[in-house]
C-alpha cells in the first residue's frame, strides 16, 4: 500500500481496532506500522530469527498452528523481560530488548508485536465507571458517548461473563461474606462483586469435571478450554485457526476483522506491516497550526528507512511510545505531552488457605491458580477503584506474590496490629519455599486504585541513552498521597474478603510502581481535543490508552481503550473524509 | 582486543544472523568473583533448606545453587541494553540524539586491584574517582553515622580513609577491563562489541559481549555499597571475612544472608547510592538505574526459578531462539516444590456462569445511570484533579 489516507503508528490493541473501523465504516485505505513482530502469519514463519516478509493484507496469512508453535505457553520462555517471547524489543532475539530507563524500584511491562501489550493480557474487559466520566472533571466526553463503542467491541471481543471455577468460588464467599453484593450490569456505580467481563469465549458446556474428551479444535473442541494460559499468549485451543482461539487478544480479533476488508470491494483496505518502527512524524506548516503529512520509518531487520505520506496520521503506540516518538519528532510540548500518567497504583494482597477452608466451600481440597481464567471474578468501588481475583503459573505467582515490594523484607518489616493482614515486604528463604509449596491453595488479589492523573508523572526523553529510534523514555511516577489512601482502603477491603473466605495467613506485598495498566499520557483534554486530534498538530490523532483522559477509574483499560479508538476513528473519516 | 562493529555489521546484512547467534552464545561471559557474588544473592532468596525435608519432603531441600538460578541473573543483567554507535558521544558519525549521550570512554572501565596495594587504591585509579571523591564519601558517611546508634565501629567512632580500605574488598579479581574499540569509522552504525577481560590467581577471561557487560559492574556495585553498609554497623550478622561458600567474592558475599539482602536495600531505601554517587558514577553511567536493578535482583527469582527456565539445562544460557528444554515444564526442581503441572491443552473442571442471563445491558439512550455514588463509595476529600 503506496498511497494509504491514513497510517496508523502501531498495532497494539487499539491500532487495528482503529483501521478496521476506518476501512469498513469510512471506506479508507489504511496503513499499520508495527515496530515489533508479527506471530501466527506464514509471511514470518520464524519471526525471531530472520527478517521474514514485509507487508500482510490477506487474512489467509493467519496460522493459528503457527501461532501454537510459537506461543509455546511456557512462563519464562514467554514472560522473562529480556529474552521472551512476549517482551518490548525488535523481532531479532539475538539481540537485547529497547532500552527504558527507569531510574527507581519499579517495573515496566510491555509488548511489542502486532496485537502489543494484548497478547499477554488476562483478556479483562470491563468498562471504565461512568464516575471516572462524569464526575471526575477530566473527560470532554460523556459516558453515553462512549457506550455504543463499548457494546461494537464486546460484540467483536466475545465480551461476556467469565465462568466460575474454584479459585473465584472462594473469592465469592468472602466478597459476600464481607457483606458485598453482586452488581449485574456493565455500567457501574455501585459497589459489590461480580464476573469479569473478559474477552474470552465461554467454555463448551460439556467441559466439567467428567470431560475427558481432547481440547484439540481438530477434534471438535470450541471455545475456552480453562487452561489459564493467557497470560502467556493464550493460543488455546490448540489447532484453531487465529480468529477462532478464544481469548480475543487485537491479534485474534480486531487484526483479522481489519484484514477481511481486503477480500471486499465495498470496502477500503488495511495493510500490517511489523518489524517497522515509526522514527519520525513529518509535518508542514499549515494555517496557523502544522499538519502532519505522514511519517518515517526504519525496518528493524535492514535498517533502511522509508518515508509514507498520509492524508492522516494516528499515533497509536502506547502510553510510553506515543509520548516519546511525539518528543523525538520535535513536536510542540505545552507541558502535558508524556504526562499524567496513570497505571491503577495496583496493590497486591495474598491469601494462603488452608485445605479444609477450601474444601468447605469447592467439595474439593485445592484451589489451583492453573485452572480458568487467569482473571474471572472482581469487585469494584467507583470512586476508590477495583481489585480483581487472579490466578497464575507459579513463575509469575512468585515474582508478584513475593518478589516485589516497596516495603523491604518482610522479616524486618513490622506489621501494624491494627492491620488485616498479617505480612508485608519481599518474601525470601525458607519461608518463600514455604509459602511457593502452598501455590495451589493460594490466591492473590490485584488492587486496582483510581490514581487520577498528575503532570509530575510520566515520560520524558532520557538525556543520556538513546537507541538507533532517538532518545529513549524515561519514566517516572509517584503515588500522590490520596491515590495512596485509596490503595490503603481497597487492601483493607481485599484482605477481609481472604479472611471471611478462611484464608488462614493474608500478605500485603505493597508493590512498588508496576507499568502495566498505563493509561493517560497523551491526555485528552490536555494533548488532545474531544475527537481525540492533538491541538498543536492538525490531522494528527491520538487513537492509544494514551488518549484516555485518566485511568478509567480503575477498571482494566483495554476495553476503554479500544472503544475510545473507534470512536475517533469515526470522528476521523467525518473531519477528513 | 576485540573489534567493533563486526556484530553490528552481521546483524545489518540479515544474511547471516546463523553467525552472530554462535558468536553470541559461547559460554556464558562471566568471572568467578561475578558468579560468586551472585551465587550469594541466590542462596540468600532461594536456600538449600534440609530443615523442609521431615516436614514437606526431600522435593524441597534443593535451592538455586542447585540449578545455577545464579546464571540466569547474569545472562538477563548482560542481555538487557545494547549500546549502538551511532549514539555515542565520541565516534562521530551521526550526531548522538541525547543531550548527555556517553562516550566510549565513559563506558570503559579499568580496574585492577592486584596492582595496587589495596582495592581503594585500585578504585581510586578509575577514571572520574580521585581523593577528593573518597574523602567526601567519608564525610557524608561520618555525617551519618553521628546519626545512628551503636554500629560495629561504635557511635563515638569516626570512619578513615583506612577504614574504607580495610573493608573494601573485590574478591579474587586482579583485573577487570572494560573496553570497546577507538578506530571506528565515522559512519558505521549499530552494536558496541564490548571486550571483558577478567583476571584473576587462576584463570583469566576475555569475552566479547554485544550488550552492556553490567552484571561484572553490579557486582563492583554491591561491593562497595556493602563496604558502606559495614562500616555504617547496619550489618545485624557477624560478617564472615572467609566465607568457604563463596570464595571468590568480596565484600558484599561477607555478609549474611539476611544482611546481603538488607545491604541490596539501602540502595533503594537507604540513600547509599546517593551517598556513594562519586564513587559509583564512573562505573555505572546512570546511577539512578540501581534502584531498578535491586527490583530486577530480586524479581529474577521468579523469572528465573519458579518458572521452566532450569529445564533448558545446558541451553539455559543460549540465545532465545537456540534454547531446548529437556526437561518437561511440569518437572523441574521448582515445579516439583510447587506441585505445578506445566502448560496444559486445557483442564477438565466444573464452571457455572454467577449471573444467570448475562449482564443487563441496556442501549447508550436507555441509560438511566444514578449519578450520586451511594453509601461509603466516596472517600471525603477525594477526587477531582489533582496536582
Amino acid at each position: 500500500m503506496n498511497d494509504p489516507d491514513v497510517v496508523i503508528i502501531g498495532a497494539g490493541a487499539d491500532g487495528p481496532a482503529t483501521a478496521s473501523r476506518l476501512a469498513r465504516e469510512h471506506g479508507l485505505d489504511v496503513l499499520v506500522l508495527e515496530g515489533g513482530a508479527w506471530h501466527g502469519n506464514e509471511k514470518w514463519p520464524k519471526p525471531h530469527v530472520d527478517a521474514g516478509g514485509t507487508v500482510s493484507t490477506d487474512p489467509d496469512d493467519l496460522d493459528g498452528k503457527l501461532l501454537d508453535e510459537q506461543f509455546t505457553v511456557l512462563e519464562a520462555g514467554a514472560n522473562d523481560p529480556t529474552f521472551g517471547y512476549l517482551r518490548v524489543g525488535p523481532a531479532d532475539h539475538s539481540r537485547a530488548p529497547w532500552f527504558r530507563n527507569v531510574p527507581q524500584n519499579a517495573f515496566l511491562w510491555q509488548v511489542s508485536a502486532v496485537g502489543g501489550t494484548s497478547t499477554h493480557y488476562f483478556g479483562n474487559h470491563p468498562r471504565g465507571y461512568p464516575y471516572a466520566f462524569d464526575e471526575q472533571p477530566h473527560w470532554p466526553i460523556d459516558y453515553e458517548d462512549l457506550v455504543p463503542y463499548y457494546q461494537l467491541n464486546e460484540a467483536v471481543t466475545s465480551t461476556q461473563q467469565a465462568p466460575m471455577t474454584n479459585k473465584e468460588e472462594v473469592f465469592i464467599e468472602g466478597a459476600e461474606g464481607a457483606g458485598y453484593d453482586r452488581l449485574d450490569t456493565l455500567n457501574v456505580t455501585e459497589t459489590g462483586w461480580r464476573p469479569q467481563p473478559n474477552a474470552v469465549e465461554d467454555p463448551p458446556d460439556e467441559l466439567n469435571s467428567n470431560f475427558d474428551g481432547s481440547f484439540s479444535w481438530d477434534d471438535g473442541f470450541r471455545g475456552d478450554a480453562l487452561a489459564a494460559d493467557h497470560f502467556q499468549g493464550g493460543p488455546t485451543p490448540e489447532g484453531a485457526p487465529v480468529r477462532e482461539k478464544a481469548r480475543k487478544s487485537s491479534n485474534t480479533s480486531w487484526v483479522p476483522r481489519a484484514l477481511d476488508t481486503n477480500e471486499n470491494e465495498s470496502v477500503g483496505n488495511v495493510a500490517i506491516r511489523p518489524n517497522a518502527y515509526v522514527t519520525d512524524i513529518k509535518t508542514d506548516e499549515g494555517a496557523g497550526n502544522l499538519e502532519a503529512t505522514g511519517v518515517e520509518f526504519r525496518d528493524t531487520w535492514s535498517g533502511s528507512t522509508v518515508t509514507v505520506e498520509a492524508d492522516v496520521t494516528v499515533l497509536a503506540a502506547g502510553c510510553i511510545e506515543s509520548p516519546r516518538l511525539w518528543l523525538n519528532s520535535g513536536l510542540p510540548d505545552d507541558g502535558w505531552v508524556g504526562k499524567g500518567l496513570t497505571t491503577h497504583w495496583f496493590d497486591w494482597i495474598v491469601g494462603v488457605y488452608p485445605d479444609d477452608a477450601v474444601e468447605d466451600i469447592n467439595g474439593e481440597p485445592n484451589m489451583d491458580p492453573f485452572v480458568g481464567h487467569n482473571s474471572a471474578v472482581r469487585f469494584d468501588k467507583p470512586g476508590v477503584g477495583g481489585m480483581e481475583d487472579i490466578g497464575m503459573s507459579p513463575g509469575l505467582v512468585s515474582f508478584a506474590n513475593y518478589l516485589f515490594s516497596q516495603a523491604g523484607y518482610s522479616f524486618d518489616v513490622e506489621v501494624d496490629p491494627d492491620e488485616p493482614w498479617d505480612s508485608r515486604g519481599y518474601v525470601v528463604g525458607e519461608e518463600l519455599k514455604r509459602r511457593m509449596a502452598d501455590y495451589r491453595n493460594t490466591k492473590a488479589l490485584l488492587i486496582l486504585t483510581d490514581d487520577l492523573p498528575r503532570q509530575d508523572n510520566g515520560v520524558s526523553l532520557d538525556d543520556t541513552f538513546a537507541d538507533e529510534h532517538g532518545a529513549v523514555p524515561e519514566i517516572r511516577w509517584e503515588p500522590h498521597p490520596d491515590d495512596d489512601a485509596k490503595r490503603d482502603e481497597l487492601s483493607r477491603i481485599a484482605a477481609r474478603i481472604h479472611k471471611e473466605a478462611g484464608a488462614e495467613h493474608v500478605h500485603r506485598c505493597d508493590w512498588p510502581p508496576l507499568f502495566l495498566h498505563m493509561q493517560s499520557s497523551m491526555r485528552m483534554g490536555k494533548v488532545v481535543d474531544e475527537n481525540a486530534e492533538a491541538y498543536n498538530v492538525d490531522r494528527l490523532f491520538v487513537g492509544d490508552h494514551s488518549a484516555l483522559a485518566n485511568g478509567v477509574g480503575g477498571p482494566n483499560p483495554t476495553n476503554s481503550g479500544q472503544a475510545l479508538s473507534l470512536r475517533t476513528a469515526d470522528r476521523i473519516g467525518e473531519l477528513y473524509f | 582486543m576485540q573489534g567493533l562493529g563486526g556484530l553490528a555489521a552481521v546483524s545489518m546484512s540479515g544474511a547471516t544472523v546463523a553467525e552472530a547467534e554462535e558468536a553470541l552464545t559461547e559460554a556464558l561471559p562471566t568471572d568467578p568473583h561475578t558468579r560468586d557474588t551472585y551465587r550469594a544473592i541466590v542462596d540468600a532468596i532461594i536456600p538449600e533448606t534440609p530443615q523442609l525435608e521431615d516436614e514437606l519432603g526431600p522435593e524441597h531441600v534443593p535451592g538455586g545453587l542447585e540449578v545455577e538460578l545464579e546464571k540466569f541473573l547474569v545472562w538477563d543483567f548482560n542481555h538487557f541494553h545494547e549500546i549502538r554507535l551511532e549514539t555515542l558521544a565520541n565516534t562521530g558519525g551521526t550526531d548522538p540524539v541525547t543531550d548527555d549521550a556517553p562516550s566510549a570512554d565513559q563506558l570503559e572501565l579499568s580496574l585492577e586491584p592486584g596492582e595496587a596495594d589495596s582495592d581503594l587504591d585500585a578504585l581510586l585509579e578509575v577514571d572520574g574517582i580521585d581523593t577528593a571523591v573518597i574523602d567526601a564519601v567519608i564525610d557524608d558517611l561520618n555525617d551519618l553515622l553521628a546519626t545512628l546508634s551503636g554500629g560495629l565501629l561504635g557511635s563515638s567512632d569516626e570512619i578513615t580513609t583506612d577504614d574504607f580500605e580495610e573493608t573494601l574488598d573485590f574478591g579474587t579479581i586482579e583485573a577487570l577491563e572494560i573496553t570497546i574499540d577507538e578506530t571506528v569509522d565515522e559512519d558505521e552504525t549499530g552494536p558496541v562489541d564490548f571486550d571483558v577481560f577478567v583476571e584473576t590467581a587462576n584463570e583469566t577471561s576475555n569475552t566479547a559481549i554485544q550488550n552492556y557487560p553490567y552484571a561484572s559492574l553490579f557486582t563492583i556495585v554491591f561491593d562497595i555499597v556493602a563496604t558502606e553498609f559495614i562500616l555504617l554497623g547496619k550489618n545485624e550478622d557477624a560478617i564472615d571475612r572467609g566465607n568457604e561458600e563463596f570464595p571468590a567474592g568480596g565484600t558484599f558475599v561477607q555478609l549474611s544472608r539476611e544482611d546481603r539482602l538488607r545491604c541490596l536495600w539501602s540502595i533503594v531505601d537507604g540513600g547509599a547510592i546517593d551517598r556513594l554517587d562519586g564513587l559509583l558514577e564512573p562505573i555505572v553511567t546512570d546511577v539512578g538505574i540501581l534502584k531498578f536493578v535491586v527490583m530486577a535482583v530480586n524479581g529474577l527469582h521468579g523469572f528465573g526459578y519458579y518458572t521452566e527456565w532450569s529445564g533448558y539445562e545446558d541451553t539455559k544460557t543460549a540465545t532465545p531462539t537456540d534454547r531446548a528444554l529437556n526437561v518437561p515444564p511440569g518437572k523441574v526442581q521448582s515445579r516439583r516444590q510447587t506441585e505445578y503441572p506445566g502448560p496444559q491443552s486445557g483442564h477438565a473442571a466444573d464452571w457455572r456462569h454467577a449471573v444467570p442471563g448475562g449482564f443487563d445491558d441496556p442501549e447508550a439512550d436507555e441509560l438511566d445511570l444514578d449519578s450520586d455514588l451511594k453509601g461509603d463509595d466516596v472517600l471525603e476529600g477525594i477526587g477531582g484533579d489533582t496536582p
